[in-house]
């Protein structure tokens, strides 16, 4: 019997259809620009001036604060610029403009592909070079990973859980990086399991990926048998459900423990990281790269077969360039995603350039997106029955509509996961997420407010 | 038969009494006192409810009258304005400082014209849930998203849209400047500004904050920054600050001389008296103002 989250979730048609297409290498631009914010928590600060020669890996703004990540070179080049510019959203933020000049790497870097499967022993050196090298969670919150890796005095990780669901349609850049780099997933893995104890670690996959299961399976049988340090981790196969990738729901999944409200994973002792932080981790680790480049899907149902790519791409490279040397933006793409159909923001600027937590452009035709039109809510139950987190979407919308604050929290709106499933469902087409999430915004301000408070 | 009516008259009379009697003693016991001149006061407050006042609603900003009278500066009924005030003032036998009188001022004169769209917004029509989304459907990320949660906010019915522009328009009639709208609007475009005499303002109708080519780029009335109408502002009420300029009403003595220069055309003069043709057709630039400043200075 396969496992799953127990309450809720949804079943959108899965659509991997750029899941054979083979990762390939981005060349560089002759240009990039560096965001400072591409992880969770205060945007990083630049320490690079206009004129500045780097190197790639090179460090080019430092955290800002506990929960903020280094940020580091992707291409060798001068500093050309240091100052705002669009992002994804149209918002300013701060970006280092890089012209690049040749490809020199800095020189700790190991560049061979050669497997490195002796896990080094200090876990406080293993720490610092996860923090030092800028690698943040890739499932798509971009959570500072060493954050994760400290448990707070007192708590004990009980499991490592690698999320490898992929729950959302259309994406394949976990998936091909399970196939293509499995050992070093494993690697990283096995690490992170070190660092934090020497927990179990499961590999969660869903079923609808069984080469990667295969792959991954194989990986860990193999280390198993020739390295140290690699016992206790399993591939666990998962029955097919969104959003099984949220970080709450994997652990319920694999663990069958529920996160209590407002907690922390590590409140009942799961650590949560994704497939492709693994292999940052590796790379940060065992290799000395920083987290400079990671996979992005370029799919879509308007592109033809020969225009899908799973990409290897630098941070920094602008969304146009991809999608140029991709075959370019199709006619019928009446909208453009950036991360998945359900959970993925919309691309208002196309001139944004790629971060740490970029994993596709996904052309959407204006049949797929159209919203329809909204009608009378009849309490059907359907939008409540498919909430993940057991939360009454229905309700939430009428307490939001009309600012009820108190009821609003009574009814743990803080604890929506904002993955879309209420809006799925919904058959009056309802805008219930889009009014839910400004809600739980306020609602968790609020909260904050009162810790505040009471702490003074 | 008779007997029974009798008797369940005689007992429900005195247990009627009974009750009546002990219904009084509690009722004294605990009695709460409250303040007569709550009600008086209510009873001339416009009762609104807006909220407008920063109070929950009329009956509450009485009871803050009240508890801070005799100094009622921190009072104020935007609905009911300085004639309201005198009469919460009477009621309390007490004087109150009159207020200028403001109005909501949308600061964004981004209209379709004005300022391309560069994209399509196909989600929920609300300001706040496409603010919180992204930066909005022009080239511009301070301008107005059009999607008219100022228009929902107010209760007075005084914004509406222009479908011309896709801007809010108040309605200086009806607007009380409570403020409802202000607090709606995610982008902070719309201010409540004094009425200035004779209802005439000049302000700044921008608040884009981007360096000035960028600003330009995304709409051709943005303010620049260039500061301009700083430098030709005799009464020091013109600031630059963050690439935007921002005209203190306080201070603003409404010469115009900064509308004249202003290179995009994003300082805006309202209600001023139509200049008849013969003027214009006269003077480019420099005579125009003073005419319209003149009449001004006298009533000072």
């Amino acid at each position: 019997m396969m496992k799953t989250f127990s309450i809720g979730g949804i079943h959108p048609s899965d659509s991997k259809i750029s899941k054979d297409c083979k990762i390939e290498v981005l060349p560089v631009p002759s240009k990039v620009f560096i965001s400072v914010a591409q992880h969770l928590g205060a945007p990083a600060t630049p320490v690079v001036k206009v004129g500045d020669q780097v190197k790639v890996g090179q460090v080019i703004a430092e955290p800002a604060g506990f929960i903020s990540a280094y940020v580091h070179s992707s291409v060798s080049g001068t500093v050309k610029s240091v100052g705002p510019r669009k992002d994804l959203a149209g918002n300013n933020m701060t970006h280092i403009e890089i012209d690049v000049e040749g490809d020199e790497w800095i020189e700790e870097a190991d560049l061979s592909d050669t497997l490195i499967t002796a896990i080094p022993e200090d876990n406080k050196a293993i720490l610092e070079k996860i923090k030092m090298c800028g690698v943040v969670g890739l499932g798509g919150a971009t959570f500072p990973a060493h954050v994760k890796l400290c448990p707070p005095p007192g708590k004990k990780a009980d499991c490592l859980i690698l999320n490898g669901a992929e729950c959302e349609p259309y994406l394949t850049s976990d998936y091909r990086i399970m196939l293509e780099r499995s050992k070093e997933i494993v690697v990283g893995a096995a690490i992170m399991k070190q660092v934090l104890g020497g927990c179990p670690a499961v590999i969660g996959i869903e079923e609808n990926k069984p080469e990667a299961i295969k792959a991954m399976t194989a990986a860990v049988a193999e280390l198993q048998k020739t390295a140290k340090g690699y016992d206790g981790i399993s591939v666990m196969t998962l029955k097919k459900k969104y959003p099984q990738g949220g970080e709450k729901q994997l652990i319920d999944a694999v663990m069958s423990r529920q996160v209590k409200s407002m907690g922390l994973p590590i409140d009942v002792g799961a650590v949560v990281q994704n497939v492709a932080t693994s292999l940052a981790v590796y790379e940060a680790v065992q290799k000395n790269i920083p987290l400079i480049t990671n996979v992005l899907t370029v799919t879509g149902d308007c592109l033809p077969m020969d225009k899908q790519h799973n990409y290897k791409f630098r941070i920094g490279m602008p969304l146009s360039y991809i999608a140029e040397i991709a075959g370019g933006v199709p006619a019928e793409a009446a909208k453009i995603i950036s991360g998945g159909p359900m959970m993925g923001k919309a691309i208002a600027n196309m001139d944004a350039t790629t971060v740490k937590g970029s994993s596709s452009l996904l052309y959407l035709t204006a049949e797929q997106t159209v919203r329809g039109v909204e009608s009378a809510c009849i309490r059907c139950g359907k939008c409540a029955e498919a909430c993940p987190m057991g939360l009454e979407p229905f309700l939430l919308n009428k307490y939001a509509r009309n600012n009820m604050m108190d009821e609003l929290e009574e009814n743990a709106i803080q604890d929506c996961i904002e993955c879309g499933c209420c809006l799925y469902s919904c058959p009056a087409n309802i805008p219930l997420l889009d009014i839910i999430r400004i809600a739980k915004g306020d609602v968790i301000r609020i909260i904050r407010g009162r810790v505040q408070q009471g702490k003074k | 038969m008779t007997t029974t009516i009798i008797w369940t008259i005689a007992i429900l009379t005195v247990l009627g009494a009974v009750l009546a009697v002990v219904l009084y003693f509690v009722a004294e016991k605990f009695k709460v006192e409250e303040d007569p001149r709550i009600d008086e006061v209510e009873k001339v407050l416009p009762g609104a409810n807006c909220g407008g006042c920063g109070q929950a609603g009329c009956r509450a900003f009485a009871q803050f009258c009240v508890e801070s009278s005799p100094n009622l500066d921190k009072c104020f009924c935007p609905v009911g304005g300085n004639e309201g005030m005198q009469k919460v003032a009477a009621v309390l036998g007490v004087e109150v400082a009159a207020k200028e009188p403001q109005v909501a001022v949308v600061r964004c004169n981004g209209t379709c014209e004005n300022r391309p769209r560069t994209n399509e917004y196909g989600g929920y029509q609300s300001c706040r849930v496409k603010a919180a989304l992204y930066s909005g459907d022009t080239g511009c990320s301070f301008g107005c998203l059009g999607c008219g949660d100022c228009v929902n906010a107010c209760q007075f019915g005084a914004i509406s849209m222009d479908p011309a522009t896709g801007l809010p328009v108040v309605d200086e009639e009806k607007c009380t400047a409570c403020g409802a709208c202000v607090k709606s609007c995610p982008k902070n475009i719309i201010e409540l500004r004094n009425k200035g005499r004779r209802n005439m303002r000049v302000f700044v109708s921008c608040v884009n904050k981007d360096k000035g080519a960028v600003a330009r780029k995304a709409c051709k009335a943005a303010c620049i920054g260039c500061g301009k109408c700083a430098k030709v502002c005799a009464f020091d009420a013109i600031t630059v600050e963050n690439n935007v300029a921002y005209i203190d009403f306080t201070k603003c003595k409404l010469c115009k001389k900064c509308v004249a220069e202003c290179p995009t055309g994003a300082i805006h003069a309202v209600n001023f008296p139509v200049i008849k043709p013969k003027p214009a057709a006269e003077a480019p630039a420099e005579p125009k103002p003073a005419p319209v400043a003149e009449p001004v200075k006298k009533e000072e």
